[in-house]
Order: structure tokens, then sequence, then C-alpha cells
């Protein structure tokens, strides 16, 4: 027995009905509550995509793709000969030699305990907004760094401290709560080892950030350098673990629509099934076996699901294109890092929400195809 | 006993519905035997279980007792699909008020059957339109069933019957519902195909006139049944 007499009739049940029925109204009922909860739901999706692919924008353009660090105590032996293989086995990475510690630092009028840095790529003084907001500074004022250190002096021992003038002010990386001073190298490393000592190496790649990390470690392996790796996940693992878990939350929230969509639909089949009784009697005494009935209204249900699901699709992932594009709902300015509320649709989550909305779709039509497929023919010619 | 030359055999057929007192028994230990190519006539006051009897014969509902043998295949242990196949290669159904598809036109209602077995789709509707044309309806083929007289509706029902070119034909008052001149015109082309196809037929009838011009008449009546041959057609 071939699938082509149960598509048969589920098209001409579908499309070639003649006259307005009960069971033409509930169809279409079903048809656009299943579209309307993947319309939602794809809508949804595509703002917390846009909003969260905004964020993980700003880590990768802000942060390191991968970090570097000892694995017993503080310093990186010979972090030249390390730097010169990452950067020989990995190509065009960019790396940075880091020093790191918290100081005391200090303007005219306060002073605050902030997280010192210093960087190899860079050779002036930025303070994060953070710190100026709280030191009361802005660009060419000076700020006094003072470290844990001491060094001793013909007073006694005394803290190393150094002077130096803020040339910009650069927004707090992602997360970060406290303030935070960037240096150059060299003044880092006299004001917190007195020594040429580098704590870590950062790098970054701007094709393929999120798998550097993989990357570096897979080098660091082969060669036999004993040191730790954290790729982007691992550095942002707190950030990014709450951006998915706040997806999948959104999704199910969302998602109970298809839930209630589906048992309209179920109710749809049954409703169906009750009104062609007749009919699948008749179909059964003319050949038709209990899967080929089940397989009837599996056709019946997916293909009200189709019908749904893509047309709610369709029109959820052109809405959300043309309110990115056209930056229809504008945001205040100054309170978020963009403008307008962005979407991003992706086709993947789009795929996964038909197939979700298929799979209730095809649940839904399961339970009353089961029913119909026990019945003996004879049932329903002789109810009727 | 052999078998051969018969093509229903039924023993011992029982069957009720509902339960407790409100339990109707409609069949109790009934025997029936059919010999291949003959036309029986079913007649019997409401209520006695023709139908029933037809159902039970046709695969479409199961005895409580008793067993059937269908072309000399026992059916008592086949599973629904086989017996859902068995109804479609074997038996052509006519039913009183002609079942057919509303979505479906006469064409599709006819090569249905066909459609079932796997036939395609070009292959099914040629047959279909060669029985629209045995029945005499070649020009309604592309009709809906609510654009069709009762006449032609009982016409397509039997085209559909035989389009699996089936061994036993089974008609439940098949002119139950047309007028005296669609009824006779309508027998006439069930004898004929009867004929012409070599059909074993049951036909279930209160019309004792078109009973008479079957082979043989079984007579139901509650808890008795008598049979009687009447004459060769």
């Amino acid at each position: 027995m071939t699938f082509g007499a149960e598509l048969h009739v589920a098209s001409r049940y579908l499309v070639g009905t003649r006259r307005w029925t009960p069971v033409v109204t509930v169809t279409l009922i079903s048809v656009f509550g299943l579209g309307l909860g993947v319309f939602a739901l794809v809508v949804t999706l595509a703002l917390l995509d846009g909003f969260q692919s905004g964020i993980r924008s700003q880590i990768v353009a802000h942060a390191a793709h991968a970090e570097v660090w000892p694995t017993t105590g503080r310093r990186i032996e010979a972090p030249g000969n390390l730097a010169s293989l990452l950067q020989s086995e990995l190509g065009t990475v960019e790396i940075v030699q880091i020093v790191k510690g918290t100081c005391l630092v200090s303007s005219d009028t306060d002073a605050v305990p902030a997280s010192v840095v210093g960087r190899s790529d860079t050779d002036r003084v930025t303070v994060d907004r953070i710190l100026s907001r709280r030191l009361g500074v802005g660009v060419g004022d000076r700020l006094e760094v003072i470290s844990a250190r001491q060094r001793l002096t013909p007073m006694g021992p005394l803290p190393v401290r150094i002077r130096t003038e803020i040339a910009r002010i650069a927004s707090p990386r992602p997360g970060a709560e406290s303030g935070e001073v960037v240096l150059p190298i060299e003044q880092a490393q006299r004001l917190l080892w007195g020594e040429p000592v580098i704590e870590a190496i950062e790098l970054r790649d701007a094709e393929y950030p999120w798998s550097l990390g993989e990357r570096a470690r897979k080098v660091l392996d082969n060669n036999g350098v004993a040191v730790q790796v954290a790729g982007l996940e691992e550095l942002h693992r707190p950030l990014l673990t709450a951006l998915a878990l706040e997806r999948v939350m959104i999704f199910v929230a969302v998602g109970l629509m298809l839930v209630v969509a589906a048992l309209n639909l179920l109710c749809n089949v049954a409703m169906v099934a009750a009104e062609k009784r007749k009919d699948l009697a008749v179909m059964a005494g003319l050949g038709f076996t209990p899967p080929s009935l089940r397989r009837l209204f599996l056709v019946l249900g997916l293909s009200i699901g189709l019908i749904g699901s893509v047309t709610g699709a369709v029109l959820g992932s052109g809405l959300a294109v043309v309110l990115d594009r056209t930056g229809a709902l504008e945001l205040p300015r100054g309170v978020f890092m963009v403008e307008a509320v962005p979407f991003s649709v992706d086709p993947m989550t789009v795929g996964l929400v038909v197939a979700v909305a298929l799979g209730l779709a095809a649940l839904a039509a399961w339970l009353p195809a089961r029913m119909v497929a026990r019945r003996e023919p004879a049932e329903g010619l002789r109810y009727e | 006993m052999s078998d051969a030359g018969i093509m229903v055999k039924a023993t011992g057929l029982t069957k009720g519905f509902g339960s407790g007192l409100t339990r109707l028994e409609v069949l109790d230990d009934l025997d029936i035997e059919v010999t291949t190519g003959e036309m029986l006539a079913v007649v019997g006051p409401s209520g006695v279980g023709k139908s029933t009897l037809l159902h039970l014969i046709g695969l479409l509902d199961r005895p409580e007792q008793g067993r059937i043998v269908l072309d000399g295949m026992q059916t008592d242990d086949l599973d629904p699909s086989a017996r859902a196949g068995l109804r479609n290669s074997t038996i052509g159904f006519v039913f009183q008020h002609h079942h057919l598809l509303d979505e479906l036109d006469a064409l599709d209602n006819v090569a249905l059957p066909l459609r079932i077995s796997g036939e395609g789709s070009g292959l099914a509707r040629d047959r279909a339109a060669e029985l629209l044309e045995a029945v005499g309806l070649t020009d309604r083929s592309s009709h809906f069933p609510d654009q069709l007289s009762g006449g032609e509706q009982q016409r397509v029902s039997v085209a559909r019957a035989l389009a699996m070119r089936p061994k036993l034909l089974l008609a439940d008052e098949p002119t139950g519902n047309l007028d005296r001149v669609n009824s006779e015109r309508l027998f006439q082309l069930v004898t004929e195909l009867h004929l012409k196809a070599g059909l074993t037929s049951i036909i279930v009838t209160h019309n004792e006139e078109m009973a008479r011009r079957c082979n043989r008449i079984f007579r139901l009546a509650p808890r008795v049944e008598s049979s009687e041959n009447v004459r060769k057609i």
C-alpha cells in the first residue's frame, strides 16, 4: 500500500471543500492559532537575539578572545617565546602581554581602590568610565597610582607610586563593576613587580574570535607548554550562561502559545474524525488499513501545522527584518547601547520553531488518528 | 467436507449489541453458505440483522462467535490490516446511502479503491472512466455527489464497488432510497454486471419482487432463518 491515497483524500479534505462547514471554520481557526503562536515566538526570539547579539558584539569588540596564564604561580616563564610560538602557529592573531593588580588610585579630591592593568599594546593611560566617575576626573587630569608593593627608602619602606596623566576615558569591560586603569606595560611592571614580569597573555582574532581559545589550547598542548587557556566562552561563562538561560526560558514561555494552539488543533482533528465518521468507515470498507487511516489524520494535522507555522514564520521573520532595518522602534538615547530595538532573525531558530510547531501538530493529530484507526468500519456505518 | 465452489461459508455466527439488560441479540448461531457465481437475496423485517450479516461477511465487523471463510480463506485470525487488504481486493460494497465521499468527484470516487491498492493515479482514473462508461455516467465523471441524482449516485457507487474486479459483491439495500424506475434500472445494472464480471453477489433488500429475481432468497427472521431456491437468472 502506498501513501498516495491518504495524501489524495487529505488534500481533498483540506482544499477540496466546496461548501462552508464547521470543520472549515475550525480548521481555519487552527491554522490561525498555530500561525499566531509561531509568529509570536519568531518575533520574540528575533528581538531577544537582536539584544543578545548586541551584547556578544560588545564582548568581542572590547574583551580578550582568549587568555593564557600560568598553571602555578603568577608569572609566565619565557613569555617572549610563548608569544612567538602563538604568533607563528595562529597566524594573524593579535597578542598582548599583561600584568594585573589592585592599587589605590587617587585624584586631587578622592582615592579609591581599582584594578590596574599593564598592557603591551598601549603607550598611554586609559581610565574607564566607572573610575573616572568615582574620582571625578577626565582626559588631561593627573592621577596617582599607589601600589601595595613597598620599596626601602632612607625614610623607611614606602609604597611604590607613579604619577601619570589620563589620556583617554574608555567604556568599562562588559560586566565590570570596579573601576580600571590601563597603563603601558613598563609602568605597570614597575608599579606591581619592580621587574619585567608577564602574568598573562591576551589573544584577539578578528576573524574567528569564538574558537580562538580552543585553537590556542591545541597549539600549546601540542608543544608541551603547561599553561592555562580560556576562550571567550570560559572568560564570560556567567554572562553567556545567563543569556542562554534567558533564551530557553523565553522559548518555553512563549512556546506555551504553541501548546494551546496544538490543543485547539487536537479538538479540530477530533471534530473532523467525528464529522467524517461515515466517510472513514466507507474508506475502511474500501480497503484503508488502520495505519492508512492514522496516516490520513497525521497528514491532515501536519498540513494544518505546516500551513500555520510556515505562514507564521514568514510573517514573523518579515516583520522582524523590517523593524530591524527601519529602526522603527526607537529607544531612549543614553539608556541603551543601541538607538532602536534590534532584531536578528536566525534561520536555525526559525527552523526550530517550525519543527516544534509541526511536532506538536503531529502529536495533536495522533490521538484522534489512533482513536479512528481502532474502530471497526461497521461502527461508522451503523451509527449513521 | 470440501469447500470448493463456495465463495462464502459462515458458521455459528453470533452477534449482538449492548450489554446486560439492554443487550440486543441480532444474530444467533447463524449458518450461511453462498456458492461461487450465485446471486443471493437476503430479506427480512427491519432490525432482524440483514445489514449486520452483510457487515460480518464483508469483514466490516467481527462476530462474537462463529467463523467466516471467504473464497476458501479463513478470516477469523486475520489482523485488521489483512482484513482491509482482503476487503480491497476481494469484496465490492454498495451501500444503501451510496456513501460516496463528498469531496471527490465521481471519477475520483470510483478510482479510490484502486488508489488504496497502490495503483497510480493515471491508471486508476482510466479504469474508473471505463467503469463510469459501463454504468452510463461518462458525462457525469467530473460531477461531485451533491451534483448527481440519487440514481446516479448509486450507479457511481456500483462502479466503485467493481473497481478492483472483486469476486464478491455485497449490496445493502442498494435500491432502498430510489424510486421505482431508478430501482429497476439499478437492479438491472447490478444483474448485468454480476453476470458479465462473474461475480458472487449478496443483496440485502426489502423488495420481494427483486429478491425473487435472484438465484436464491435467504430469509432472516428473529431467531429463525430459512432458505429457498427461486430461479436461475
